[in-house]
């Protein structure tokens, strides 16, 4: 009798488990397996993969798509990558928007929307981040992977007791081995960041790049916040671009790339190419550890009572109020700093000029909402739409 | 928001008061508590947040795993009958000499793997049943080891809380090799001679007629060579960073474990001392997944940042007063998590106020690990009560003859906060 | 790569011993924990988290 009870009891507990697997496996692989829709803009004359820069990362899961919007003018090469920390969703959707309406009219821009793509197929355990975001566009909803900051263990696994990186020898904590802000500049034989960092490095320097611009957001506690962090060789027009955004459109700073943090975009692309680097953070109030509720909400609206609790006690290092920080706005920052920059860039490497159309402004991004600026896939020929 | 995220934990403490009444043990209480707070928050949420919850520490869990399968391999070989009968043959005259290697022995693998539970199940039983051997009671033995083994996660050069923070707030992981060693082995050193310098002289024909007889066909270097193979491959990785592949800490311990079968002078049934690795873990695994799946819903819900933002809104003279308690009680709710929670904006906050951001976050990164045997986790305390086969109370017994130690520890690391500045001139070290 | 496959058998063998200790215990509680434990073992070697 006591037996039998222990078998259903069991039973019942073997169901329900199978249950919660089945169903959470399911929401996985859809997560894992949704595909991201791309219009390329009447700018982009080309699609090609990170593989090709170098082979062996071909057909993995970072074989992330590469849009070359040339303008058949000479002039300079711009780098702008997206998602190297997929849960920071601002800076895909601003690099997705630039490919879907700009292009360039002198010299060329290179854009990777997901530079990390496999921590774009991941959430983070513990911290219930929503597997998907929306964005209202002018022909329906949009949907968008949420991802983590660092690759996927599917991807990449195991790590090491210790990441020691390559080449400084700096030790940092065992995760930050798929962390692609971490890894740079990256080794042929490393692990997945570590490849995926060193085929940009190739990119680099096949296309010529002459300046890249790595895309993040930030939570308000974090130091580096609403900034750009700028490596010595793009200095002056980091600083000009941060004066000139600050005095007439939004508060923008500026930071100097420091030599003691290694494995960072900012620092490691200046010193091993000869494209200086320069990394923009916007204010993410998800990412904060004090926030309240985590869902999608507040992913894009960026407003969190805990969070202004926390800036009244002056732990914050940006401000907040109850407006919060929405998604329109952050991508917007990013979108006008980037416009902003090439300006500067052209005006002090004429012989490299970027000049670039199709930028919406930073008050057509904030009024319209970023979704006006998406465009329907489905009422486009298909071999103009990619998939991220 | 506010009193969303305070019902939700008022709910959670509810259902677990409620189970634990109905005699539910401590772990499924705990997946109660979790799942009574997820319908607390919003009805019936995605299943998909269980299963997230439980691989917060999937890493972890196989790093216990495998490292105990090792070690009762290793047992049941003989092998660790072998050492303790070698190393009571040598030290049993000099205690002072015995306690300060055994010190070493205990600080090495948390300070190369930035884990106390690899300590613990690696060295634990071994060291434990030498202490015992010297006429220490069970209680101090426990106390030793676990305290041994929290201050060997500190020790530099991997002490993963500081390098969590470390990364969360944009430092460097640089100059933290001497303060974090003069804290650490003080520590360290403190809590094995403060409990372990009284005891009874060993007596040597007594203890060798206690022991077992190592099996037959034993030798020094079968015992040896696992942990030379696991050892060598972990510093392998370290001096040879780029050209060693990754292998990760369950790997090394399965190849150990597997030279450990190779050697063994008898066969092992393997698939039994895996059953048995894994009952004898069950509590403490199971309460990590468990508590992963709480951190989920506590996230989710908001309950974890009002506990994390009513921390780091406290008025800083109290947290002075109060961190020695915070950073422990945070490590046994969260464990690692503890160090982005709430060690990145204290950590913040502290250089805001003037204070040296390293010396501050050697003091709070060794004040962490004292948590690891708190409730609700009580992770490495349970594997240290496993380890050395303390049967008396866990809290009366074990954790209360911790208190003094860990008392002189989490007063150095508050001593390395509030006089941040002036002990500076550690990192030039 | 060879690597991480090692790393799938590791969890599967290790699953397969939290399987059949479920099986084998009699407390339904502690059979209950072994399951909720199994979970992201299973979850990982069909490669979906």
């Amino acid at each position: 009798m006591k037996a039998n009870r222990e078998w259903i009891i069991k039973g019942i507990a073997l169901a329900v488990w199978a249950g919660v697997l089945v169903s959470s496996g399911i929401a996985f692989a859809q997560h894992r397996q949704y595909k991201e829709a791309v219009v390329l803009g009447a700018g982009v004359v080309d699609v090609r993969t990170l593989g090709d820069y170098f082979e062996p990362l071909k057909g993995t899961t970072n074989d992330c798509n590469i849009y070359i919007l040339d303008s058949g003018v000479p002039g300079g090469t711009l780098l702008i990558m997206g998602a190297v920390h997929a849960e920071e969703p601002a800076t895909n959707l601003a690099a997705q928007l630039i490919v879907e309406n700009a292009s360039a009219t002198t010299g060329r821009i290179i854009v990777a929307i997901h530079e990390n793509r496999s921590g774009s197929t991941v959430t983070r355990p513990g911290d219930a981040y929503p597997q998907f975001f929306t964005i209202e566009t002018d022909w329906g909803e949009k949907k968008f992977r949420m991802g983590d900051r660092w690759a996927n263990p599917l991807d990449s696994w195991p790590d090491p007791e210790t990441y020691v990186h390559y080449p400084s020898g700096q030790l940092l904590a065992y995760m930050d081995v798929r962390n692609m802000n971490r890894t740079w500049p990256g080794r042929p034989n490393g692990s997945l960041a570590e490849r995926t960092s060193y085929a940009f490095m190739r990119l680099i320097e096949e296309e010529g790049v002459d300046l890249t611009i790595d895309l993040h957001e930030a939570e308000l506690e974090y130091p580096i916040i609403g900034t750009i962090v700028a490596h010595q060789g793009a200095l002056d027009v980091a600083a000009m671009v941060s004066m000139m955004l600050t005095a007439q459109e939004f508060t923008i700073g500026m930071e100097i790339s420091p030599l003691a943090l290694h494995g960072l975009s900012h620092r490691e692309i200046g010193d091993f190419s000869d494209s200086p680097c320069i990394l923009l953070e916007a204010p993410e109030p998800f990412l904060d550890r004090v926030r309240g509720v985590t869902d999608e909400a507040l992913l894009l609206t960026g407003q969190d009572e805990f969070v202004m609790k926390a800036g009244e006690h002056g732990l914050l290092y940006w401000p907040i109020d109850e407006n919060g920080w929405p998604i329109d706005i952050r991508v917007a920052r990013h979108v006008r700093t980037i416009e902003k920059i090439t300006e500067l860039w052209t005006r002090f490497h004429p012989d490299e000029a970027m000049v670039v159309a199709g930028f919406p402004t930073y008050n057509e991004m904030v009024e319209l909402g970023v979704g006006h600026f998406f465009h329907d896939p489905s009422t486009v020929s298909q071999d103009r739409v990619a998939f991220e | 928001m506010y009193a969303h995220a305070g019902i939700v934990l008022g709910v959670m403490a509810g259902v677990f008061a409620l189970a634990r009444l109905f005699k539910i043990t401590t772990e499924l209480s705990m997946l109660a508590a979790a799942i009574g707070g997820a319908i607390a928050h919003g009805g019936l949420i995605s299943p998909r947040h269980i299963a997230d919850g439980a691989f917060t520490y999937f890493d972890v869990t196989l790093i216990f795993i495998t490292a105990t399968f090792f070690m009762n391999l290793l047992k049941h070989a003989g092998g660790v009958d072998y050492i303790i009968r070698g190393i009571i043959n040598r030290f049993h005259r000099h205690r002072l000499l015995c306690l300060l290697f055994l010190t070493l022995v205990m600080l090495v693998p948390g300070a190369l793997t930035g884990s106390g539970s690899v300590t613990v199940l690696v060295v634990g039983t071994l060291v434990g049943t030498v202490l015992t051997y010297m006429g220490i009671s069970k209680d101090r033995v426990a106390a030793i080891i676990f305290l041994c083994a929290a201050m060997s996660a500190a020790a530099p050069p991997i002490n993963l809380w500081a390098m969590m923070a470390a990364a969360g707030s944009n430092m460097p992981y640089v100059g933290f090799f001497l303060p974090l060693g003069v804290i650490s082995v003080l520590g360290a050193l403190f809590s094995m001679f403060f409990l372990g310098w009284k005891g009874t002289p060993v007596q040597l024909d007594k203890v060798m007629a206690e022991l077992p007889e190592p099996a037959q066909g034993m030798a020094g270097w079968k015992v040896l060579l696992p942990f030379v193979v696991f050892f060598g491959l972990v510093l392998a990785g370290r001096i040879w960073p780029w050209t060693m592949p990754t292998l990760g800490l369950p790997l090394m311990f399965m190849i150990a474990a597997a030279v450990t079968v190779a050697v063994s002078p008898k066969r092992l049934p393997i698939f039994t001392v895996a059953r048995e690795t894994v009952q004898g873990l069950l509590p403490l695994i199971g309460v990590m997944v468990v508590v992963g799946i709480l951190v989920q819903i506590m996230a989710l819900s908001g309950a974890r940042g009002l506990i994390s933002l009513g921390v780091v809104t406290l008025p800083l003279p109290v947290i002075f007063a109060a961190l020695w308690l915070i950073l422990p009680f945070s490590e046994g709710l969260v464990q690692y998590a503890a160090a982005p929670l709430l060690g990145v904006p204290l950590i913040l906050l502290f250089n805001m106020k003037g204070i040296n951001p390293i010396i501050a976050l050697a003091g709070m990164a060794v004040m962490f690990p004292i948590g690891d045997m708190l409730p609700p986790t009580t992770v490495v305390g349970r594997a240290t009560t496993m380890a050395v086969g303390f049967k008396g109370s866990y809290y009366r017994g074990f954790v209360k003859r911790c208190l003094i130690p860990a008392a002189f520890i989490l007063l150095l690391g508050t001593l390395y906060i509030i006089f941040g500045n002036e002990l500076s001139f550690l990192v030039a070290g | 790569m060879t690597i991480m496959i090692v790393y799938y058998a590791i969890t599967a063998f290790f699953g397969a011993v939290l399987f059949w200790n479920f099986v084998k215990s009699k407390d339904v509680q502690k059979a209950i924990l072994y399951l909720v434990i199994l979970m992201p073992f299973v979850l990982r070697v069909f490669r979906l988290k």
